[in-house]
């Protein structure tokens, strides 16, 4: 349940910490984004030697939520964090890298990408 | 708590307390509601044990309840037997449970979407020649570095990775048009994935993942390493001599 004003996880190696939802993309009509749901953020605090500095405005897309995600077979996924992973405007990572487990769902929502290049999926 | 512990019991047989221990670890583990569990102990001539236990949960509360076909492990006793296991569930099950113990004797453990090995073999080949297929064409229109990666010991949810170079967009394009129309007309596939051209092209199969880079992509991302434990494919046009010497 991402909203605007909720605070993310990042979970790549781009440099930045901590993101702050802005905006949902395509989401005129519904409250909150969900995992695979791409939002704008503010990066609020970068590391050291980051390529992304703090305050700016990026696009990411979540890949773990605190709210409990269903599937049709039963299973439900809830994770400890909210996490995001940040994408450029073509879906490219930023960050070569993903940290953490994440959800099978982001492949059919065409984030293959971020799949190939994550440590574990669900 | 309710609890049931039938035995019957054939022969003669002496090792009783080790697995009435089993059966109180157990309850002990996943018991704070009030459950029932019907507990089958079988003890043949020879005097082996042959425990077969049926471990049924059936909840009183709303907050434990369970799903069996939604649990992607359970206790599988072959394909018939969870069946008609599942569809007896609250009917007579003694009866149920004493035939599906005559006819499968030793309690299995397994997933239930698992394919036998020969099937899982004949996708690997199905799949593998696909790929090279795939690699042949993107070596056709001039793609650099061209790897195939058997990756599905390493991941679950492909089998093949194959990695080009292009070195501009109108080649990243042609390559995708190409392997697209292959794949389509020969196979009656359709990708997933990138459908423009992306200084990061991904096609994606099912079975078979396609990256396109562009060089300084390819350095930045760098997959390769991150799949460095997978087996390379040795591609079958490598060895020949270039068109052109």
């Amino acid at each position: 349940m991402i909203q605007p004003q909720t605070l993310l996880n990042v979970a790549d190696n781009s440099g930045a910490r901590k993101l702050m939802c802005i905006r949902i993309i395509g989401a005129s009509h519904r409250r909150y984004a969900h995992i695979g749901d791409v939002i704008i953020a503010v990066v609020k605090e970068a590391g050291p030697k980051a390529t992304i500095e703090r305050s700016e405005v990026v696009r990411a897309v979540i890949v773990r939520t605190c709210k409990e995600l269903k599937r049709d077979n039963g299973i439900i996924i809830r994770y400890d964090d909210n996490a995001a992973v940040i994408i450029d405007q073509a879906g490219n990572p930023k960050g070569t890298r993903i940290f953490g487990a994440i959800a099978e769902e982001l492949r059919q929502l065409n984030f293959t990408k971020i799949i190939s290049l994550a440590p574990e999926i669900l | 708590m309710a609890e049931s512990i039938i035995l019957s019991v054939t022969g003669a047989g002496t090792q009783f307390s080790g697995e009435l221990w089993h059966v109180g670890r157990l309850e002990s583990n996943i018991s704070r509601r009030p459950r029932r569990h019907f507990v089958w102990l079988s003890l043949n001539n020879k005097q082996h044990l042959q425990l077969n236990r049926y471990f049924w949960p059936i909840p009183r509360t709303r907050a434990l309840n369970f799903n069996p076909r939604g649990s992607p492990l359970h206790l599988a006793y072959g394909k018939e037997a969870e069946d008609s296991f599942l569809s007896n569930a609250n009917k007579d099950t003694d009866e149920m449970f004493d035939d599906l113990f005559k006819k499968y004797g030793k309690v299995v453990f397994g997933r239930n979407d698992q394919k036998p090995s020969a099937a899982e073999l004949d996708d690997d080949a199905e799949s593998l020649s696909f790929a090279v297929e795939i690699a042949k064409a993107v070596s056709e229109v001039k793609a650099a570095d061209i790897k195939v990666l058997f990756v599905k010991p390493l991941v679950y949810w492909t089998r093949f990775f194959i990695i080009a170079t292009a070195f501009s967009r109108p080649q990243i394009d042609a390559i995708g048009t190409k392997v697209r129309d292959l794949a389509e007309t020969k196979y009656g596939k359709v990708p997933s994935g990138d459908t423009k051209p992306n200084t990061w092209t991904l096609l994606d199969f099912g079975d078979v993942v396609i990256h396109i880079f562009l060089p300084q992509q390819r350095a930045f991302y760098n997959l390769e390493e991150f799949y460095g434990n997978a087996t390379q494919i040795e591609l079958p046009f490598e060895n020949q001599p270039p068109f052109r010497s």
